[in-house]
């Protein structure tokens, strides 16, 4: 008679066999990053250095600056690890709670969302409040509630911008260093637009920056990683391929922007598709799509709740950007939906065990949904009811 | 699409292990033990230390407001009750039987001479004295089934076996295609239904080709492949892919009646020769056997005794490093001692070896609620059982689960969530009451 080890079926773990474990979804998380870090190292350093504008070691400063970014996190969090158990300080156990803990990926990110020439020790203090504050005081890995390089970010942003500006880079986008790209980011020109009331015209929005095409590859100013949708989108193929991320969360949040400002943009005078296009391109809408909503921990676990968080979140980040005060609408929408993900997820839990039954279901309420965000949106953005109803008015007239 | 329709996951069956040998009979084990316990109820033994009992002769039985009995399954002499390690993790109370090596039959074993005119009570009543119950895996007394009221019109033979490793069922019907048609045919004119539909997967193609050279004597039955998947052979599953029909408690509501295909094999020898339910396939397997096989041995013989006849364990094979797990792996139990006692529930036993990593927290990636055939969102379920919260426990429906255990064989990070969710059932249920 031997005695057996105990255990819990189910006795098969898909998790047991190779590459197909956490692990292995965080690995391609980075290599999903990896066409943006090596875009955004050919736009902000190479090119400048063929040009002959910035000398060999300031070329390689972006990707020093996103690996600093992964390389703070992880040394950070090797450090609480050591601080807060008395027991286990050995290089063996804080090596082993690394590698269960992914410390690199907010730091890379945190990174990619700061412009070129932050200071190091800005990241440095922004790399302490997403790994420590934003993550490891919640109770580590699977625990925060917020997005931990979001948090990084939106604190250095709101507290330490000043520096980034004294230190040769205006935050959120101006590289005053590589000629070519001088001026104000276009959510800088647009803010303007806003305050001043005149209809959006394409004159002034996009033919600074050249084109939409332009506007696509990302060869505007911007902060490191978010400029060039075509590197996000590789990424997010990749990861939509290795079956890592769902495909509608990024779809359906930039589609609701897109539709979104459609709407406004046809209320302000120009109902061009010109201008939603503009609208998801400029600014973190790309990146934020396909690396930070579908960020598995902050954000709602089940398929109802992940629609219904990147459909709100669309709704905020409009909100934010054409009517809130606030820099950054992505950020800030996405800060704020972080923590709704808990109750999201608790409620569409509950529904979807009553109502997935009949799938027709599912889908008639998230589109009635989608309507009425739309009628409510409209009525909102619009100065007064009249103004909302115009077009509608008008194609009345028409007919 | 978005919301699709979960319908299982495709999980490496490794039946290939257990395929390499056909059916070995094992038939004539020195000591029996029949233990007195069927699912949670006690039976009460029949028999006394020194008696004399033969094949098929009732040792135990149970009887309040539904019966049931068992019946020895080798002839010889009761040496004791005592306790032995059974199939549900427990140590129970059994009659231990030494084998006397002469195989009498006792008097009620006789072959029927009129099969064709039995009614359908008295094809009832041969199901309920041959203490025939669900061979799957659950044990419920078959008899119950076929007692509802309502109209039947569907018989269906569910011979699916989706767990991995198990091929008890598939060798079972390999060797006895025809028992089995019989027995379906029985079955059907016991639930006085229309049709009987024999369900079995897909790439199983040996039993479509052995059940189609039998096709001409029995036109009445119907083959039905399912994909293969897990868990493609859940009751539910089965039911609606046969007759597109859904329901929320028993199949009879949707006019159905689902049997195991060993059930309806022993069923049909139960009807033409009164041989009880005294033996049953059992798959020994896993990667740590040597020969794994399938066997069809009397009820109550050592698992250990199988055991040896497949080689023993592996070498090398480090007890703590490995599962003894009695049923399929997905549904079973980990039996700490392998002294284990073969029962009509056990459909296999598995022996397999497992590796440890450092498993890293729950990432909120949703494959589980993804996965979960009955929609519900197992991660809400254990953060609710968490808190200890049995209101939104209920409103999550936690008691619709049918612990396939897919949600945590899907989950990346090696979480126990399906533990949990059995857990916050365990305190629905006591919240309830």
């Amino acid at each position: 008679m031997a005695r057996f080890a105990g255990g819990k079926a189910p006795f098969l773990r898909i998790s047991d066999q190779k590459g197909k474990s956490t692990n292995t979804i965080m690995r391609d998380f980075m290599i999903a990053m990896l066409p943006v870090i090596l875009f955004s190292w050919y736009k902000n350093g190479i090119s400048v250095y063929l040009d002959g504008n910035i000398n060999f070691f300031e070329m390689l400063y972006p990707l020093f600056l996103v690996i600093m970014g992964g390389l703070l996190s992880v040394v950070m969090e090797g450090i609480f690890f050591y601080v807060t158990d008395k027991k286990n300080r050995k290089l063996d156990d804080i090596l082993r709670k690394l590698s269960t803990s992914y410390a690199a990926i907010p730091g890379v990110i945190l990174a990619l969302l700061l412009p070129l020439y932050t200071p190091i020790w800005v990241l440095m203090f922004a790399a302490f409040i997403a790994t420590i504050v934003g993550k490891m005081l919640f109770g580590g890995f699977g625990h925060n509630i917020f997005n931990p390089a979001l948090l990084g970010y939106a604190v250095v942003g709101f507290t330490l911008s000043g520096f980034i500006t004294d230190a040769g880079g205006v935050f959120n986008g101006t590289e005053v260093l590589i000629d070519s790209y001088g001026g104000a980011t276009p959510l800088g020109i647009f803010a303007n637009f806003r305050n001043t009331g005149e209809a959006f015209s394409f004159a002034a929005l996009v033919e600074p920056y050249g084109n939409l095409w332009d506007f696509f590859i990302g060869t505007i100013p911007g902060a490191l990683g978010e400029t060039s949708a075509l590197a996000i989108l590789i990424g997010g193929v990749w990861l939509v391929a290795r079956k890592i991320i769902k495909w509608y969360t990024p779809v359906i949040y930039v589609g609701t922007i897109f539709v979104l400002s459609w709407i406004i943009g046809a209320i302000a005078g120009d109902a061009g598709l010109w201008f939603p296009t503009y609208s998801i391109l400029s600014g973190g809408i790309m990146f934020a799509a396909v690396f930070m909503i579908t960020e598995p921990v902050s954000t709602p676990t089940n398929a109802l709740g992940k629609v219904f968080f990147a459909l709100f979140l669309g709704v905020l980040t409009v909100l934010f950007r054409f009517v809130g005060n606030l820099p950054e609408g992505v950020g800030t929408s996405l800060i704020l939906m972080n923590i709704f993900a808990i109750p999201i997820d608790t409620y569409t839990g509950i529904i979807r065990t009553k109502v997935f039954r009949k799938p027709g279901l599912s889908y008639a309420s998230v589109l009635i949904g989608v309507l009425l965000i739309i009628v409510a949106y409209t009525i909102i953005a619009s100065v007064n009811m009249y103004t909302a109803f115009l077009p509608i008015i008008n194609i009345w007239q028409v007919i | 699409m978005i919301f699709h329709k979960a319908k299982g996951i495709q999980i490496d069956g490794k039946k290939a292990l257990c395929k390499k040998h056909p059916l070995v009979d094992y038939l004539n084990p020195n000591t029996v033990y029949i233990p007195l316990v069927h699912r949670n109820l006690k039976l009460e033994p029949q028999v006394k230390v020194g008696d004399l009992v033969k094949i098929g002769q009732v040792v135990a039985q149970f009887k309040t407001y539904a019966s049931f009995i068992t019946h020895a399954s080798i002839s010889g002499e009761v040496k004791s009750i005592k306790k032995v390690w059974h199939s549900s993790g427990k140590m129970v109370d059994a009659i231990e039987i030494e084998n006397d090596h002469k195989n009498t039959l006792d008097e009620s074993i006789k072959e029927r001479k009129s099969v064709d005119n039995l009614s359908r009570d008295e094809l009832i009543d041969i199901m309920k004295d041959a203490g025939l119950t669900g061979l799957g895996g659950a044990g419920f007394p078959s008899y119950i089934k076929y007692q509802t009221k309502e109209k039947i019109d569907t018989v269906i033979i569910n011979a699916v076996e989706c767990e991995p490793y198990i091929t008890a069922d598939y060798q079972f019907i390999i060797k006895f295609p025809e028992k089995l048609l019989k027995g379906a045919t029985y079955m059907m004119r016991a639930a006085d239904a229309n049709e009987v539909v024999i369900a079995y997967k897909n790439y199983n193609k040996k039993i479509e080709e052995e059940l189609n050279k039998l096709s001409d004597k029995y036109p009445h039955v119907k083959l039905s492949p399912v994909k293969d998947i897990y868990p493609a052979g859940w009751e539910k599953y089965v039911v609606e892919h046969v007759t597109g029909k859904t329901y929320k408690g028993l199949p009879a509501e949707a006019g159905v009646i689902v049997n195991n295909s060993a059930t309806a094999i022993i069923y049909a020898d139960a009807v033409e020769k009164g041989i009880p339910l005294i033996s049953r396939p059992i798959s020994i397997t896993g990667e740590g056997i040597n020969e794994p096989k399938t066997f069809f041995a009397p009820l109550g013989t050592k698992v250990s005794e199988l055991i040896e006849q497949c080689g023993g364990y592996v070498e090398g094979l480090d007890p703590m490093k490995a599962n003894y797990i009695a049923g399929g792996p997905m549904t079973g139990r980990a039996i700490f001692i392998d002294d284990l006692v073969m029962d009509d529930t056990l459909g296999a036993v598995i022996i397999r070896p497992f590796i440890t990593w450092d498993y890293p927290e729950c990432l909120g990636c949703g494959k589980c609620a993804d996965v979960c055939p009955v929609y519900l969102t197992p991660t809400e379920i254990k953060k609710a059982y968490e808190r200890k919260d049995v209101k939104l426990l209920d409103l999550l429906d936690a008691n619709k689960c049918m612990q396939c255990g897919l949600c945590s064989y899907v989950c990346p990070s090696h979480v126990e969530i399906s533990e949990a969710v059995g857990k916050g059932i365990d305190l629905l249920k006591k919240g309830a009451k």
